[in-house]
């Protein structure tokens, strides 16, 4: 038997059962059914209830249940913070066990325990750890100081743990070193102020000297550490490369890449040609080596080395074969081997990359790739003139395929080159021409359709090729409208003589045809050139293009300079910083770093909370509004946690509303007042609403009603019909409501509803908000006995849990929803009190029944159920 | 800094997961698993994924998705090879890595994690030192436990000496009744051949492993007789780097056991390689059929040496309907599901030159291919070295023993691609 056993299916009563167990004198059996504990956390149950029991067996002398226990205590001392202060007289009582082994378990489980109570009693033990006399304590501790600034900042400044680290550096044990600037550079990164860790000459003598004896894993982080230190001048920048160059040979690829990144750092100090040029050859076969390995590493590799190729394309010029992709690479690695191969290509070497990128348009399978592979050819034509005809001809022959994305990935590319060397390949112009209905994606349709009316003198039908498309005018996308209106007006004004008709029709099109307001604009501005001053027109319509450029460089020079600082960290990978692609950057998030859209969301907030906040919401900077960061995360991450949402009272709005609510006043409705409310009953939602006149002008008629796009897809059943209201006459209507499935309703939560109401006078708009409890269904109701059930049959990984920190706050949230699931009810148990969970008087409720993904999410505080 | 590893099953079961950092939902699991069912292949699934909170980095190995979720920037090849890692202990320790192994040995799965990693940062990772923290599962120590015989607990309850040494990768006192060192230098050509047979690229590297059963602490040196051959080198970190920058020697105190020394890549720019062996496929479709022909010999004199475990794979396209191929030697069989021809002929003949012959044909109204497959190659040469490298001399000081030493040369191919 092994220890697949534990994993066995359980029966009712395992918990009791696990109690006893726990409980027992026979020490293997207690130890088994620690084992059975953590099996049953392992596949997701929910243990935490033995806590008190498990910690029981944490005292004895059995390293191996000392440690299952250890284990048990990190993962649920989060929950059951009271508890854990239970376990802590006996980490203090191993820390400072004869037992090397013991007091590092002891330093280090404490430090995992993210509880804070639990730090003030950390502080002695790790204080006497830092300078244990064995290494192996030693260097444990030094960890456990970034797990403390982790959980306690300010204790570990005001507790000087800090220079107590900075002081380990100098550690004679090459390990202890390595972990102290492991700690470091992690509190560095945590705090945000990269001055914690900065240091002098000596310390750097000591950390090159570590480097030679330590774990490859400890030798990337004092790398890594290293490629901070600027050097006083090139004399020292050659000094340390001499010492880290041997790094390039390490087996770990981590360690060669941050090898690569001191050594690139500090040869921008160097100043010495000639040893410019040796370090630089002695940088290449490390990286071509990286190539050799998994494809994962060789994916991290290539987008580093196109940052370095960028600012150094001579590192790899002789290297370019290492680049051709192989038939069983991933293609993830292809694609960034042709980015590769283009950005080294040179006069040499550019006749073999096009072979081999013809190959890969010929024959591989992959259409992305292929499609890399044949702008692939484009760049090479535009960064290297004398290659171009040969790329044209390959491109031809490309063509000549009809393999329908083969021929308009390479139209595209032809219309690049065009536009880089006008006048020389027009010749090739009937060949794609007679390509036209393979063509489908709008990129090659505009492409074509701008080839045309750029050489319409030469193209004996491109009157009928436009018509052609114009026939089609309402299908095509709007890029490729826009391309076909001015390549007609320009074909207008090349070919004026029986072209009139043609460019009348696309006008009109375009003026009237088109809701889209750049089509239109454009429309009307040709229409008004074309019929004051035709010659002005001209000069305008037909002017000289801007010629394309190769653009070698990816990224800007100034977004360079950072990432080749940040040389084999995933900002590299991303060739972005670090700030731009991850929304959560942990507690210490900047806000200078949150992602354009936050004003967006911002606006959700609003509407959420009734349309209105600017009367109650305190004046914070937008970016710092918690609320905005766990409202985007919360469509694609379902860890949720609201901090200090804005304190407005919404008691109002969300409690049943014995009357209606005024919509819209008359002196704003023109003289049309409206009252209503969403109301629901037996599982049919209708809006009451109350129409009056109070207008001086006369009778009013014509009604109709319109409600914008919203998360629910609610929206009227039926038409609205009101009689025509005389002055001073009221009329109260029932409009039955429904939810359609519609995929282009916002995907945003909001329980906001925007509603235009129109009648003879005029269109007039209003916000209302959808009560919750219209929208949830009766049948979701669940019954007190019930509901403890459900609960803990939800699955671990859909459960969230919060708490709610500012008790005056309703937060509704609804995320991940979309119609077609079951809503709930909660009016039926917000009363209740129950033992489990055990959050009253707040009751936080997660739940979902189908599908499982989806989960509705509500946070009440006891006034508002009143 | 890793805030916490997932193990996920061949079909998307998460079996282990361990937090460095306190708890990560195991939804990003899901989000990962999204992506590998959108994924024509899960081999394709980018290694480095970022999700709203966090990135998600993996490995896959033996079917299973290894996933590291980190939440801020970190070094990811890092990562990568931490994970590779925590496979090798586990193949090291359990012999196969699986769903079922995994499971059967959990308890021991988290002492190694647990071991492996802390505070996200990785720790002991050398299998030989981890062996003497946390003592492998044995069969008869399971039998035992499972008969309630034993409570010997599977841990050392005591700091294994010289864990922290500077030579942290060798446990003291080790002891062998017989003291042997076996170098196995194995050598693979990565090469991609085109329609006319001019080679396109060609990469020779090899990797030095070995198997050291020494007494206490020896301390060897390796040296070659045309060290220029080596390009590029990667070292284990016992070799002592700065040594071979001067001498161009390896020197080095082993580890206990297997562990690979170095692995190199050869400086091919000089003389072009000359391939053990050719292959000349004839493939060409026209209309609705195709024929095929591939002939197979070997190329140079080889030392005598005779090329073993030929075995050549031709992934055709979808469209093949029907076919009848042959082969003079060897078999040939084609797997109708994938279509893909894979043909054995293990040893090459002197006397006769291995060929394949014969026409497909496609399914009507399907498109012509317009080149034919690229054609797979694999073969093993013992006792030969495809880039010449020769051992000059293997010694030992520091101890008084004389260890038996053996070494052996393997060539092999590795990407070895022939386009049709």
């Amino acid at each position: 038997m092994s220890d697949a056993k534990y994993f066995q299916t359980t029966k009712r009563g395992e918990i009791h059962e696990l109690k006893e167990e726990l409980h027992t004198n026979d020490k293997s059996k207690q130890k088994e059914a620690v084992k059975k504990v953590i099996a049953a956390m392992t596949v997701g149950k929910d243990v935490s209830m033995l806590f008190p029991d498990v910690c029981n067996c944490m005292q004895t002398p059995n390293v191996e249940l000392k440690k299952l226990v250890y284990l048990y205590l990190i993962n649920y001392a989060k929950a059951q913070p009271d508890l854990a202060i239970l376990a802590v007289n006996t980490f203090v009582k191993d820390a400072s066990d004869s037992n090397p082994l013991i007091r590092a378990l002891a330093v280090r489980t404490m430090g995992c325990i993210r509880v804070e109570q639990i730090t003030e009693y950390l502080t002695n033990p790790l204080l006497k750890t830092l300078k244990d006399e064995d290494p192996y304590v030693r260097k444990t501790a030094a960890m456990c100081v970034a797990k403390l600034y982790d959980i306690n900042p300010d204790l570990v400044k005001e507790q000087g743990f800090l220079d107590l680290l900075i002081g380990l550096i100098s550690d004679p044990n090459p390990t202890v070193v390595a972990n102290a600037v492991a700690s470091l550079t992690e509190i560095a990164e945590a705090s945000g102020m990269s001055d914690i860790f900065t240091f002098a000459p000596e310390a750097l003598m000591k950390l090159l000297s570590a480097l030679n004896e330590c774990t490859e894993w400890g030798q990337v982080y004092i790398l890594d550490a290293i490629s901070t230190y600027r050097p006083s001048d090139a004399k020292e920048a050659e000094s340390i490369i001499e010492r880290v160059i041997p790094r390039l040979q390490h087996a770990n690829a981590a360690v060669v890449l941050s090898a690569v990144k001191v050594v690139l750092g500090c040869l921008q100090l160097c100043t010495n040609a000639e040893s410019v040029k040796t370090y630089i050859k002695k940088l290449s076969p490390p990286l071509v080596t990286l190539l050799a390995s998994e494809p994962e590493i060789q994916y991290v590799a290539l987008r580093n080395i196109q940052l370095i190729c960028s600012r150094r394309p001579n590192i790899l010029a002789n290297d370019i074969k290492v680049f051709f992709c192989k038939y069983n690479d991933p293609t993830y690695v292809k694609v960034e081997k042709v980015d590769v191969m283009v950005m080294l290509a040179n006069e040499r070497t550019v006749e073999q990359v096009l072979l081999e990128l013809k190959e890969y348009a010929f024959a591989e399978v992959d259409v992305d790739f292929v499609r890399k592979a044949v702008r692939a050819i484009g760049k090479c034509a535009l960064k290297i003139e004398r290659c171009a005809e040969r790329c044209v001809a390959i491109l031809l022959d490309l063509i000549q395929t009809k393999v329908s994305y083969v021929v308009q990935e390479s139209i595209v590319v032809i219309k690049d080159i065009f536009r880089k060397y006008p006048n020389q390949y027009e010749s090739v112009i009937g060949t794609l021409c007679e390509n036209l209905e393979s063509l489908e994606h709008p990129e090659a349709k505009g492409a074509l359709i701008w080839i045309i009316g750029q050489y319409a003198e030469r193209i004996e039908n491109a009157k009928e090729l436009l018509e052609a498309f114009i026939e089609e005018f309402a299908d095509l996308d709007v890029d490729v409208q826009l391309q076909l209106l001015t390549a007609t007006v320009k074909l207008f004004l090349k070919r004026p003589s029986n072209t009139q008709g043609t460019v009348k029709e696309i006008l009109q099109l375009a003026t009237t045809k088109s809701n889209n307001p750049d089509l239109r604009d454009r429309g009307y501005i040709y229409w008004r050139l074309l019929s004051t001053d035709p010659e002005k027109a001209k000069i305008i319509v037909l002017a000289e293009h801007s010629t394309v450029q190769y653009d070698p460089q990816k990224v800007d020079n100034q977004l360079l300079d950072l990432l080749l600082h940040q040389i084999s960290s995933l900002a590299s990978v991303y060739h972005k910083p670090t700030s731009s692609f991850l929304v959560n950057t942990g507690r210490q998030a900047q806000p200078t770093q949150q992602s354009t859209n936050t004003s967006g969301a911002v606006m959700d907030v609003m509407d959420l909370l009734g349309g209105d906040l600017s009367s109650s919401a305190p004046s914070q900077p937008k970016a710092q509004q918690p609320v905005v960061n766990d409202l985007l995360d919360l469509m694609s991450d379902l860890s949720f946690q609201p901090t200090s949402t804005p304190s407005v009272d919404m008691v109002g709005s969300h409690s049943l509303p014995a009357k209606m609510n005024s919509l819209l006043t008359a002196d704003k409705g023109g003289g049309m007042a409206v009252d209503g409310i969403l109301v629901r009953s037996g599982g049919k939602i209708s809006y009451e609403l109350q129409f009056k006149n109070i207008s001086a002008a006369g009778p009013l008629s014509g009604f109709a009603i319109q409600f914008n796009k919203n998360f629910f897809g609610l929206t009227n059943a039926v038409a609205l019909q009101v009689p025509t209201l005389t002055v001073g006459q009221s009329q109260t209507v029932s409009l039955a409501m429904t939810c359609k499935e519609d995929k282009t309703s916002p995907a945003t939560p909001s329980l906001g509803l925007q509603v235009a109401i129109k009648n003879a006078t005029g269109i007039y708009y209003f916000k209302d908000t959808i009560p919750l409890e219209v929208i949830l269904s009766e049948n979701g109701r669940i019954n007190g006995p019930e509901y403890p059930q459900l609960w803990q049959s939800i699955p671990a990984a859909n459960q969230v849990h919060t708490s709610l920190m500012n008790p005056r706050s309703l937060f509704v949230d609804i995320g991940l929803g979309g119609l077609g699931l079951e809503w709930f009810s909660f009016g039926q148990f917000f009363h209740r009190g129950f033992s489990h969970p055990p959050v009253p008087p707040f009751t936080t409720f997660a739940f979902f029944r189908k599908p499982v993904s989806s989960f509705l999410y509500l946070i009440l505080n006891p006034g508002t159920t009143e | 800094m890793i805030n916490s590893i997932f193990v996920m099953s061949p079909t998307g079961e998460v079996i282990i997961e361990k937090h460095y950092r306190g708890y990560i939902s195991r939804t990003c699991c899901e989000l990962f698993w999204n992506e590998v069912q959108q994924a024509s292949n899960p081999s394709e699934v980018k290694p480095v994924m970022v999700t709203p909170k966090y990135y998600v980095i993996h490995v896959q190995r033996y079917g299973m998705f290894f996933i590291a979720v980190v939440q801020r920037d970190v070094i990811p090849l890092l990562v990568t090879e931490f994970l590779h890692r925590v496979v090798d202990v586990f193949r090291d320790y359990f012999n196969e890595v699986s769903e079922e192994s995994i499971k059967e040995n959990f308890i021991t799965v988290y002492q190694i994690m647990d071991e492996m990693m802390d505070n996200g940062i990785p720790m002991t990772t050398e299998p030989n030192v981890l062996k003497t923290m946390i003592v492998p599962p044995t069969i008869l120590g399971r039998v035992a436990t499972s008969m309630g015989v034993s409570d010997k607990s599977n841990l050392n309850s005591d700091l294994p000496e010289g864990m922290l040494s500077s030579i942290w990768w060798r446990r003291k006192g080790v002891k062998y009744t017989n003291n042997e060192i076996y170098l196995d230098i194995i050598e693979e050509i990565d090469c991609s051949i085109d329609t006319n047979g001019l080679m396109v690229t060609c990469d020779v590297s090899g990797e030095v492993l070995v198997n050291c059963k020494l007494s206490g602490m020896p301390d060897m040196t390796l040296s070659f007789t045309n060290p220029s051959i080596i390009d590029d080198v990667n070292f284990h970190p016992c070799v002592r780097l700065s040594r071979y920058e001067r001498d161009q020697v390896m020197s080095f105190v082993p580890p206990d056991g297997k562990f690979k020394l170095a692995s190199y890549s050869v400086n091919t720019t000089g003389q072009a390689v000359t391939l053990p062996l050719y292959v000349k496929p004839q493939i060409h479709f026209s209309g609705t059929s195709g024929r095929v022909n591939v002939m197979v010999g070997p190329k140079s004199n080889l030392a005598g040496r005779t090329i073993e475990d030929v075995v050549i794979t031709i992934p055709f396209t979808k469209n093949i309907a029907t076919n009848n191929l042959s082969v003079n030697h060897g078999t040939a069989h084609f797997d109708d599901a994938s279509k893909v021809l894979r043909w054995e002929i293990g040893k090459v003949p002197k006397e006769k030159s291995p060929c394949l012959n014969g026409s497909v044909s496609l399914v009507p109204g399907t498109e012509t291919p317009e080149s034919g497959p690229t054609i797979l190659v694999d073969f093993k040469i013992v006792m030969f070295s495809a880039s010449g490298l020769k051992i000059d001399a293997l010694t030992m000081s520091g101890e008084r023993y004389k260890p038996y030493k053996g070494v052996r040369f393997v060539t092999k191919a590795g990407r070895f691609q022939v386009r049709s």
